[in-house]
């Protein structure tokens, strides 16, 4: 049972939403305009999409969040945004900006937890890495970047390094148009493609240039086959490239080294490419079509029409399962069972660290991937409350317990005052008696004297 | 015989008679014993004893021998001879087989190794001598494809052996061998370099005892720094290296364990930290020489380099250690300035190198020694600016080594550099000097310049910056010392990976502006001669470029980089006379480079634009280029770099003044690609139109596009680019036309020339051979006519009527021909209109819109009867 979730950045056509399999639309958010990369699937639970400015004037673009009931919350970064990406648990959206910055949000709380310096001109594009401990950006100079999230965090180690980041490939004469990265945690490989019509795939774990492979045309998306046998390379002259990446393959190939074949309807550019886990190519076409093709037999499954304008993103998500088609049909009632589902929204700036103490996110990790509705985070306050009350609760049995102590050494004393009491009684008797004693000695001394 | 019998008898005789006590048995000399009578015959007798292979001739006939005769087998043999001359030439002998028969090396090489090493030691220094050439000019070549490992570790115990051997001689000489093995097989270093680095300690503890033998330490010496030039001191030249790995062909190959490229060198550390005291201790030890002798001889010369390139090879694998460190901040390193720099050696460099500096003649005698000073005091500096990172140095003797090198670039040292025969090496100073900058611009990365600033003086900086300046704009635009300023300038300019720009109060700030305005200049003084060179500094513009955003300083020093550009593209000599400049004859690696930079223009400007426009026309240029300009162009448009208008401007300056060749269309269509560009003007045709529907609200851009188009149209270009400005309009309309009233007016006015030029230009056959061709290219002249009249019919009305007015025009005054200069003729006229209306009623689609005007065709005809009918009246008078 997966999603397809294409958006567009034609405003009126907004994100659409087919059921993969019997190829039924499902929903349809309108009024948004998203960038390329600028959709993102949060931990499977809501959308993410940043905006496109609708004026140039216009001071900053928003980011905004779709829940699969059409709720939506508004932030406005500091700078317009347009690649984001989220990690696969949910727990970060990281954003990149029109200077170079990249900006990193805790979903939770909204809180910003970093912004730093990462390119020269504007981020293209940003991808995490399966495991979520890397992020890899490109950006309009050409550069994609690696950074290791536990670099970037790590106060004192961003001090000492001279660089942040993990490697820089400097590669690209051109804007990245797109990365992507296969499986394998830190030896993954990673493919990126640039508006210098290459794709260069790169190793993670050396940091070096393996393989370039230069295309016809500008390449504008790309996607990995799961087995990372081939990449498909989405290029702007309107066909779907296929590039090998293990085999040697033959160099008599018409469209140059490394390219084994192409898939092609003679349609306009392609802009976006996503491989489901059903063995389907998904392609975003300029003309404002979404095809579905066998990457087999080289044929177009199904078509879907999203909008007049390119579509600029194509998600594959797994439905949720309580996602049934009656929430569909009655969206206001869901909404209004689900409106505080969404988190708050993400912060303009980076907030100090003696404010941030109250809105600290605490995230449960999912446990069940389609379990509750309602899995959403417990607020940082809570624990607090939940500390407090321990706290409270452990110092009221502290005093019980101190008070049976001191009850305890008040008897001791007490018993002990009367011991002494008792002795002293003792001694003023037998002191008393030996004077009387003694003086009834000295007094028969003297008589007989 | 007999009588020496009876001799002999008659002494038995006589010592019989002596005494029986002492009995003295005495042998007859020179006769043997009888036989005991039970004696076996132990003799075997034949007749003949047939010895096998006894004739030399036959023996050696499938063999290879040498010169003498002699085979492998015995060659070996007598290696082992206790006679040195006999060695020796065995071991010529083997040179001589080997260079004759290379096969036999190639299968016996292991046996010939085993034997041949037992000679490293040899006493004698004539046969280790002809081991050596034997070793390098035929076995090491002649076993170097094949895989060298398990044969290096046959030689290396026994190298290790002589190194300690007793002789001095042959313990120098087992360097040499050590050398050549790593000549041929460099990673045998990595794997032994601890015992290597042991010996070479070793041996120059005890320099003193060599210094008369200046050659073979020199020898010796020379091995280890090609020895220590292994380890990784150079980030960039890992690097680079790396780069040319992409070519491979398998990307998830399996790779071969390298013995210890890593792990080998880090367990080093501790030997070479051992290495640099006995280093500097022997360059200590050549100081008298230098002092007392009036000349620097070659050989302490040669010496004294080496052992000064040994330490800077050293000091900069330790940088290069601590900088891996960095980014692998993760891994444990604490302090890894402690661990990898020790204070011991620093102090012992502060003390006893760096307080020599400068080493100076004593008297000046000739320029070679003066030379030879330079070059040992520019790799002392060197190795001062290397470490200077880490031992902080003290402030005069920065200022010491600024003002040398403020010194050494200005020439001042060797003011005798400029003139002379040595010009040739004053040029090579002069790149030493680059060089070092190039190194001193790294360390001012590093420490970051304002720390190095308020360290010295500035004056000091400004000094080296203004020399350095000089030699850049002084130096020939062709030369290796260009290239190095260039790759300096490139570490000046473009910030580290701290991404911090110098600000404008920086002295360095004047400089590299300074710098930057000269690029545009050396680019087109470099021509297109010199394809290296323009790279070089089309990728230093191009990574000027993706660095220069708007933050940057650069930015506006970039921005105005197109106003000198212009002429490495074209530029507009006279009216309408175009001179090229060096961009296209350029290689294709070089003009995507340019085309790469144009992108990063945060506004490029009509002034430019117009220049690469003219440059696309040219018909020089590739296609392939042209339509790689278009779509950088546009990627740039699209980033917002480019204004509207001056794209538009842009693509209808392409359209309109492409020239297609030949003119004449329809000699041949086959030939398209061969001869005429017919077909590329086709294809930017369509490119032109997708970018342009690529821009967003078609209406607007058709608004703008119009009044345009009209324009060029009214100014009659040729068909083609009519043609293709008439596709421009139709892309962007739709079907109930955008067209404004007006617009139709002026359109139907062309389009009645244009569609006779059509016909008149594609003359038709007779029906039955028209080929497909023909039709091809006649609907793809009229396609676009047919689109527009399919959205306007008014236009196609306002068309119709202008034809039979053209008709009855021409007829009434043949003279004035007004819209189209065929059309002298009447007949030829009528002709063309009755040709165009055949074409049109062809097309289904047109032949139904047609249909609806029927009265303005039948008035068409009409007149055209009248008129036939008025000929022939005409005619008939």
């Amino acid at each position: 049972m997966e999603l397809l979730i294409a958006s567009s950045s034609v405003a009126d056509a907004g994100i659409g939403c087919w059921d993969l399999e019997s190829g039924a639309e499902q929903l349809r958010y309108k009024s948004c305009a998203s960038p390329p990369h600028g959709l993102a699937c949060v931990g499977q639970r809501f959308l993410a999409s940043s905006q496109l400015r609708e004026q140039p004037s216009a001071s900053s673009g928003s980011i905004l969040y779709w829940s699969w009931s059409k709720v939506e919350v508004k932030s406005l970064p500091a700078e317009p945004i347009k690649p984001i990406a989220a990690n696969s648990h949910g727990t970060y959206i990281a954003g990149g900006g029109q200077s170079g910055d990249i900006y990193m949000w805790e979903v939770a709380s909204g809180r910003l937890l970093k912004k730093w310096h990462a390119h020269y001109r504007a981020v293209t594009c940003l991808v995490f890495s399966q495991d979520g401990s890397f992020l890899i950006s490109g950006s309009e100079d050409g550069c994609v970047r690696i950074w290791s999230l536990l670099t970037v965090f790590e106060e004192c180690e961003s001090q000492r390094a001279s660089h942040l980041y993990l490697h820089s490939f400097t590669g690209h004469t051109l804007r990245i148009t797109d990365i992507v990265i296969g499986y394998g945690g830190v030896s993954a490989t990673i493919v990126s493609a640039s508006e210098d019509r290459t794709c260069k795939v790169w190793s993670l774990l050396k940091g070096r240039l393996l393989r370039n492979i230069v295309f016809p045309s500008v390449i504008d998306a790309i996607a990995l086959d799961p087995a990372e046998h081939v990449f498909y390379a989405g290029s702007r002259d309107g066909s779907i490239y296929i590039a090998a990446l293990n085999a040697e393959s033959p160099s008599t190939s018409s469209y140059g080294m490394h390219i084994i074949g192409s898939l092609s309807d003679h349609s306009k550019a392609v802009t976006c490419l996503a491989y489901s886990t059903g063995d389907l190519l998904i392609s975003g076409s300029e003309d404002g079509m979404v095809r579905v093709w066998d990457p087999i037999t080289h044929n177009i499954v199904r078509m879907f029409r999203l909008a007049k304008g390119p579509v600029n993103n194509i998600l594959v998500v797994r439905r949720p399962l309580y996602l049934n088609l009656g929430s569909f049909s009655n969206p206001h009632t869901s909404s209004r069972r689900h409106g505080s589902q969404l988190p708050p929204p993400l912060d303009k700036y980076v907030t100090s660290a003696d404010e941030d103490v109250d809105n600290k996110g605490v995230i449960r990790l999912p446990s069940l991937y389609n379990a509750p509705r309602d899995a959403s985070y417990i607020s940082h306050r809570t624990i607090d409350n939940h500390l407090k009350e321990l706290q409270q609760q452990g110092s009221s049995a502290a005093t019980e317990m101190e008070v049976e102590r001191l009850k305890h050494e008040c008897n001791r004393t007490l018993q002990m005052v009367q011991q002494w009491k008792k002795m002293y009684e003792n001694l003023h008797e037998f002191c008393v008696n030996e004077l009387l004693d003694g003086d009834q000695v000295d007094g028969s001394k003297r008589n007989a004297v | 015989m007999a009588r020496s019998k009876a001799a002999s008898k008659k002494q038995q005789k006589q010592q019989q008679k002596r005494g029986v006590d002492f009995k003295k048995i005495k042998r007859k000399l020179g006769r043997k014993l009888p036989p005991p009578k039970n004696a076996t015959n132990t003799e075997v007798k034949s007749k003949a004893i047939v010895l096998p292979e006894q004739s030399v001739a036959s023996e050696k006939a499938g063999l290879a021998v040498s010169k003498k005769g002699l085979t492998l087998k015995e060659l070996l043999q007598q290696t082992s001879h206790h006679n040195s001359k006999v060695r020796r030439d065995a071991l010529m002998g083997l040179k001589d087989l080997f260079q004759k028969y290379p096969a036999e090396l190639r299968s016996h090489r292991y046996a010939v190794i085993e034997k041949l090493r037992e000679r490293i030691g040899d006493d004698d220094k004539v046969v280790r001598e002809t081991l050596y050439q034997l070793l390098k000019t035929v076995v090491f070549p002649g076993c170097k494809e094949d895989n060298q490992g398990p044969f290096v570790s046959l030689m290396v115990a026994y190298i290790f052996n002589a190194m300690t051997h007793l002789a001095v001689d042959v313990r120098l000489m087992a360097f040499k061998f050590f050398d050549l093995v790593v000549q041929y097989y460099p990673p045998s270093f990595s794997l032994y370099a601890d015992k290597v680095l042991q010996n070479y300690e070793d041996i120059l503890r005890k320099n003193q005892f060599y210094l008369e033998d200046k050659a073979k330490l020199r020898s010796a010496l020379a091995g280890l720094v090609r020895c220590l030039s292994l380890l990784p001191c150079n980030k960039r030249k890992v690097d680079s290296s790396e780069e040319n790995m992409a070519g491979q062909k398998i990307l998830h190959a399996f790779e071969l364990d390298m013995p210890a490229e890593s792990s080998g060198f880090s367990s080093i550390t501790k030997k070479l930290k051992d290495l640099v005291p006995v280093l500097v201790n022997c360059f200590q030890d050549f100081f008298p020489s230098v002092h007392h002798m009036p000349l620097l001889d070659a050989q302490s010369f040669d010496c004294m380099h080496s052992i000064l390139q040994s330490i800077d090879l050293v000091v900069g694998f330790f940088g290069y250690g601590i900088h891996q460190g960095k980014p692998a901040s993760q891994l444990s390193y604490e302090g890894p300035d402690e661990a990898i720099w020790d204070h011991t050696i620093s102090s012992l460099l502060l003390k006893k190198l760096f307080g020599v500096f400068p080493l100076n003649p004593t008297n000046h005698l000739s320029e070679k020694v003066d030379d030879r000073f330079f070059i040992l005091n520019i790799v002392i500096t060197e190795i001062f600016l290397r470490c200077s990172e880490w031992i902080c140095p003290p402030g005069f003797l920065l200022e010491k080594f600024l003002q040398y090198i403020e010194n050494a670039l200005l020439g001042s040292v060797r003011p005798a550099v400029t003139h002379g025969p040595v010009k040739q090496f004053g040029r090579n100073i002069y790149f030493f000097c680059c060089l070092l900058f190039q190194s001193l611009c790294c360390k001012w990365q590093v420490i970051g310049s304002l720390v190095f600033f308020s360290n010295c003086g500035a004056n000091h900086n400004n000094g080296i910056l203004q020399a350095f300046t000089k030699i850049f704009e002084g130096c020939n635009p062709q030369s290796s010392l260009k290239l190095a300023c260039l790759s300096a300038i490139e570490e000046m300019l473009i910030p580290g990976d701290d991404m911090v720009y110098p600000d404008a109060s920086d002295p360095l700030f004047e400089y590299q502006i300074t710098w930057i305005r000269a690029l545009p200049q050396l680019l087109i003084l470099l021509g297109d001669k010199h394809p290296s060179s323009s790279q070089v500094v089309l990728h230093l513009l191009l990574r000027l470029g993706q660095c220069a955003n708007s933050s940057s300083p650069f930015s506006r020093e970039y921005e105005n980089m197109q106003y000198s550009l212009d002429k490495f593209y074209s530029s507009c000599v006279d009216r309408g006379d175009v001179y090229y400049g060096p961009f296209i004859r350029l290689s294709w690696d070089s003009q995507e480079l340019a085309i790469c930079g144009l992108y990063y223009f945060s506004n490029l400007g009509p002034f430019l634009l117009k220049s690469i426009a003219f440059c696309c026309l040219c018909s020089e240029l590739e296609h392939l280029v042209l339509f790689r300009i278009i779509e950088v162009l546009h990627s740039a448009f699209s980033a917002g770099h480019i204004q509207i208008a001056d794209y538009i401007s842009f693509f209808m300056t392409l359209l309109s003044r492409f020239k297609v060749l030949p003119e004449n269309i329809y000699p041949d269509v086959e030939s398209d690609a061969k001869i005429s560009n017919r077909g590329t003007f086709k294809l930017l045709t369509n490119t032109v139109c997708s970018c342009l529907s690529r821009i967003g609200d078609d209406s607007l851009v058709f608004q703008i596009l119009e009044q345009v188009i009209f324009d060029q149209l009214l100014l009659k270009p040729p068909l083609d680019n009519a043609c293709a400005l008439l596709r421009v309009l139709v892309v962007l309309d739709c079907k109930p036309t955008r067209l404004s009233e007006q617009g139709i007016i002026t359109l139907s006015k062309y389009l009645s020339g244009y569609l006779f030029e059509v016909v008149h230009c594609i003359p038709e056959d007779d029906e039955e051979n028209s080929l497909p061709t023909h039709q091809q290219t006649c609907c793809y002249y009229m396609l676009p006519c047919f689109f527009l009249f399919d959205r306007s019919p008014k236009l196609l009305k306002l068309v119709l009527n202008l034809m039979g007015s053209l008709i009855t025009e021409s007829s009434s005054s043949p003279s004035s021909h007004s819209y189209t200069q065929y059309g002298n003729d009447n007949s030829n006229q009528i002709n063309a209109v009755v040709s165009a209306l055949l074409l049109m009623h062809k097309d289904t689609k047109v032949r139904k819109i047609i249909s609806s005007f029927k009265e303005e065709v039948v008035h068409i005809l009409q007149i055209i009867h009248s008129l036939q009918w008025y000929t022939i009246m005409l005619d008939n008078f």
